[in-house]
């Protein structure tokens, strides 16, 4: 299942396609706005998928992503503004990225191993207290600009970064699920005590899809940083993990395809609707409403768009039509 | 010492704001078992009913106070009725996110009819005493006895009273309650009537004792009052009060000692504090699932 | 050689005592059975054994180690499987998926090895499929392998969940009344079931039921619970004429 030839090659025509969208955008045919767009997309294909992994597959009900784009953001941007050591670019961005990404990931390992013994809307709560706490602290600290915040970011993001990271985040993701670890995740969510019957040491799982989670939140983060130049703790409240959350309730918990085509969705969908600023936030709520009410399981559900599902639809199609 | 007393003062007048708003939170959960996201909107909401009556309305306080909780009584109604019931038996995870959904449609539905400036609240002619070297206001005295009345009419509502009994029954089990006759989609109304009611209340003193309100004032009090909720023991009605005026002093306390910019996370503190080490709230007992 | 052993367990809730002095063992490649009237604390004591619940006081010694205070997962890890009175499966799960999950305290590579599909996560992930299988087929489900779990009528949940709990590769393994809402024909398969796995994979059994005639017919030796202590054991002639235990099911259904 992991590697074989039809993944390889889709992994290699989404590269493929991530590079002529890129040279559109350095040849000048996308301009800088679309440019823009396009890497936010990516940036937030790679927040939805991170945190589907922790509210989808193993059914822990995170509301703290932000903070920990948050933390990520914040170290990588500490790399490479207050230390920036004298490298190439792109080396001190991606170090950055991956600094960002482990600071995150610690962070995500010490908030969930006392928080994740809890259950349901008691953890939601305790993740959200925790993004808050995260936020408290950047406020207070003025290495990082305090309240001010961080200014004079260098702008190392353009669109290709964002995008391979993004390819690569739902190769991690994927290939995980369909190992035995990620199925010890997915038990957790389905029967968290008929899991630990079957063995498998739910804590630990918990944890480390938590800590994953965190991880890319936090590349994620340092992205974002380096792509707006500028770090506010404003930029990371409540209302960015519910912007995340929509993504991945949208797709469908636990369909990483899903969460995909929900952050492509969402992004254009927030961009078309810039202009009614305030009426934007208004939509966005009625339709998580919406979805919760009239189809809770999201787009996709739990299942996975794939070229042998188009296809099989396609000949159901054809059969129908005989 | 004074300077003590301050502290205690003060957070004892913000306390029982918490109070009244934990008030909802922890009678709807202990109903249905829903976190109501959306409750530290209706609070918000009740401050704005608040300040169109006493400005535009020209209605004197108590009356304001008391429209402002019929107003959001009937909102918690249909709130329930549109969005929650439907959900009552699917996943808690779905009525939590419709929760979340529908607090941000209160938030920027306000924003988007009223805009999202601050809107001044008409206070009234402040009044200081001395009391033991620390000062209390006359607003602060209002919070706290409208607090407290409000506080007596509701254990008198769930204490005596026919619908309190059927509150009561339908927390402990629904379906033996609907056996028994008690007509549990009623109750379930008159318990968000209630909540939201002490909600909105909650949300005309503070108007009226900071003179601002403004549509994103209703999330961290929200969220804070659920803490206040959990740490009391969540369902439990006195376990709110009790939890609303420690979160309050605590507060107060932090920011008397000089880490006002902290003051935020303290709730949250408390709350990771009190969720690690005893999840079911200083007066609740642990249940844990039947297997 | 006794493969489990129980030391006067006590389980209190609040001032409920449950289950109390609750002593029995059972050697290796016994099939037992545990019987006693509703809420006489038969699941409490099978969630002793399995860790969802800590006793009060006493002990347990499985293969000569005390298991008191482990975690659920580390005593499936010794080698305790169980299945529950109310069939615990992943019902949005294929039948498949979950037998493979049972199997997973058995996998050998590491999370690396699954994100980078390297080659022994290739060839591990084959085994488990094929074991998973084989598994299915003795229970007669290996043509259902990919439907949801939840789709299944409950006779074949009921197996499923066997099969699940064998999957852990146990040495002892408790079934939580597994014949619970089967009719008389599926009843008896499954009792032939019970008996051939236990033959094959060399299992120790112990079963909690509420048919008499069932446990009569299979069991080597019963012990007969009621208000939370032991009142009779003995094998099933013994239980029959005992007159403590026609007298704790009087009132009850005794189809003997």
């Amino acid at each position: 299942m992991a590697m074989n030839k039809k993944k390889l090659l889709t992994v290699a025509a989404a590269m493929a396609f991530g590079v002529a969208i890129q040279s559109l955008i350095w040849l000048g045919v996308l301009n800088a706005y679309y440019a823009q767009v396009l890497t936010t997309m990516s940036m937030f294909i790679i927040l939805a998928t991170s945190l589907n992994l922790i509210n989808g597959i193993t059914g822990q009900f995170s509301l703290g992503h932000a903070g920990f784009a948050a933390v990520g953001g914040y170290f990588s941007a500490i790399i490479t503004t207050r230390i920036a050591p004298p490298l190439p670019g792109p080396i001190v961005f991606l170090v950055s990225l991956l600094v960002g990404g482990l600071v995150a990931a610690l962070a995500g390992f010490l908030i969930g191993l006392p928080t994740l013994r809890l259950r349901g809307d008691y953890l939601a709560i305790a993740t959200l207290g925790f993004g808050e706490i995260i936020r408290v602290l950047f406020v207070n600290w003025k290495f990082v600009g305090a309240a001010a915040g961080m200014w004079g970011i260098p702008g190392y993001t353009n669109f290709l970064w964002a995008y391979a990271i993004a390819v690569l985040t739902v190769l991690f993701i994927v290939n995980f699920m369909n190992s035995s670890h990620g199925r010890a995740c997915v038990s957790i969510r389905e029967d968290e005590i008929a899991a630990e019957t079957m063995g498998i040491n739910t804590t630990r799982y918990k944890v480390m899809a938590f800590t994953f989670g965190a991880f890319f939140a936090g590349v994620a983060g340092g992205i974002f940083a380096h792509l707006i130049r500028l770090l506010h703790p404003q930029s990371f409240t409540f209302m960015f993990s519910v912007e995340i959350l929509l993504m991945v309730v949208l797709g469908g918990l636990g369909s990483i395809t899903g969460s995909v085509a929900a952050a492509v969705l969402l992004t254009f969908l927030s961009e078309a609707l810039r202009q009614f600023a305030e009426l934007r936030m208004v939509i966005y709520s009625l339709m998580l409403i919406g979805i919760m009410l009239f189809r809770p399981q999201g787009l996709f559900g739990t299942k996975e768009l794939s070229v042998d599902m188009l296809a099989g639809m396609k000949s159901k199609f054809k059969f129908s039509k005989n | 010492m004074a300077e003590f007393l301050q502290q205690l003062i003060n957070g004892i007048s913000l306390g029982s704001v918490y109070a009244l708003i934990a008030l909802g939170y922890t009678m709807v959960y202990g109903i249905i078992r829903l976190i109501n996201f959306a409750h530290g909107e209706v609070y918000m909401l009740g401050a704005i009913f608040g300040y169109y009556a006493i400005t535009t309305l020209k209605l004197p306080f108590f009356a304001a106070l008391a429209l402002a909780m019929v107003l959001c009584a009937g909102l918690g109604v249909i709130m329930e009725r549109i969005a929650y019931k439907p959900l009552r038996n699917a996943p808690r995870v779905a009525a939590l996110m419709t929760a979340v959904g529908l607090s941000l449609f209160f938030q920027n539905f306000t924003i988007y009819s009223i805009g999202a400036s601050p809107k001044a609240f008409p206070k009234m002619q402040q009044i200081n005493w001395s009391f033991m070297g620390a000062t209390v206001s006359n607003g602060q005295v209002l919070i706290l006895f409208t607090a407290i009345a409000l506080m007596i009419i509701l254990h008198f509502i769930v204490q005596k009273t026919k619908m309190g009994k059927a509150m009561r029954a339908v927390s402990f089990d629904q379906d033996a309650a609907k056996l028994m006759g008690i007509n549990v989609d009623n109750t379930i109304s008159f318990t968000f009537a209630i909540g939201s009611a002490l909600a909105a209340a909650g949300g005309v003193l503070v108007g009226q004792y900071y003179g601002v309100v403004q549509p994103l004032m209703g999330t961290l009090p929200g969220l804070k009052a659920f803490v206040a909720a959990v740490l009391g023991g969540i369902g439990i009605i006195p376990g709110a009060m009790i939890g609303g005026l420690i979160l309050g002093v605590a507060e107060s306390t932090i920011s008397a000692i000089g880490y006002s910019t902290f003051r935020d996370a303290v709730a949250f503190a408390i709350l990771i504090g009190i969720l690690i080490l005893k999840p079911a709230g200083i007066l609740g007992k642990n249940v844990r699932e039947k297997v | 050689m006794a493969i489990i052993e129980t030391k006067q367990l006590v389980k209190t809730f609040g001032g409920l005592t449950a289950v109390s002095g609750f002593e029995i063992y059972l050697d290796q490649g016994e099939l037992i059975g545990l019987i006693g009237p509703n809420g006489a604390g038969k699941t409490t004591a099978f969630n002793m054994l399995t860790g969802v619940y800590q006793p009060c006081s006493g002990d347990i010694i499985f293969l000569n180690e005390s298991v008191v205070g482990k975690k659920p997962y580390e005593i499936t890890q010794k080698g305790i499987a169980r299945t529950f009175q109310n069939i615990r499966l992943f019902k949005d799960l294929s039948v498949i998926d979950n037998v493979k999950i049972a199997y997973h305290q058995n996998v050998k590579y590491g999370v690396a090895a699954g994100i980078f599909g390297t080659k022994k996560f290739k060839q591990e992930e084959q085994e488990i499929t094929n074991k998973a299988m084989e598994l299915l087929k003795i229970f007669k489900l290996n043509h259902k392998a990919d439907e949801y779990a939840k789709n299944m009528p409950y006779g074949e949940q009921r197996r499923l969940e066997i099969a699940r709990a064998l999957a852990t590769q146990p040495k002892l393994i408790l079934l939580d009344e597994p014949a619970a809402g089967m009719n008389p024909q599926e009843t008896q398969a499954l009792m032939e079931l019970i008996r051939f796995i236990r033959d094959t994979f060399g299992l120790t059994v112990l079963l909690i039921e509420h048919d008499m005639s069932l446990v009569m017919n299979v069991c080597e030796r019963i012990y007969v619970l009621d208000y939370g202590k032991i009142i009779a054991h003995g094998t099933p002639q013994e239980i029959k004429s005992n007159p403590k235990v026609i007298e704790a099911y009087l009132g009850e259904e005794v189809a003997i």
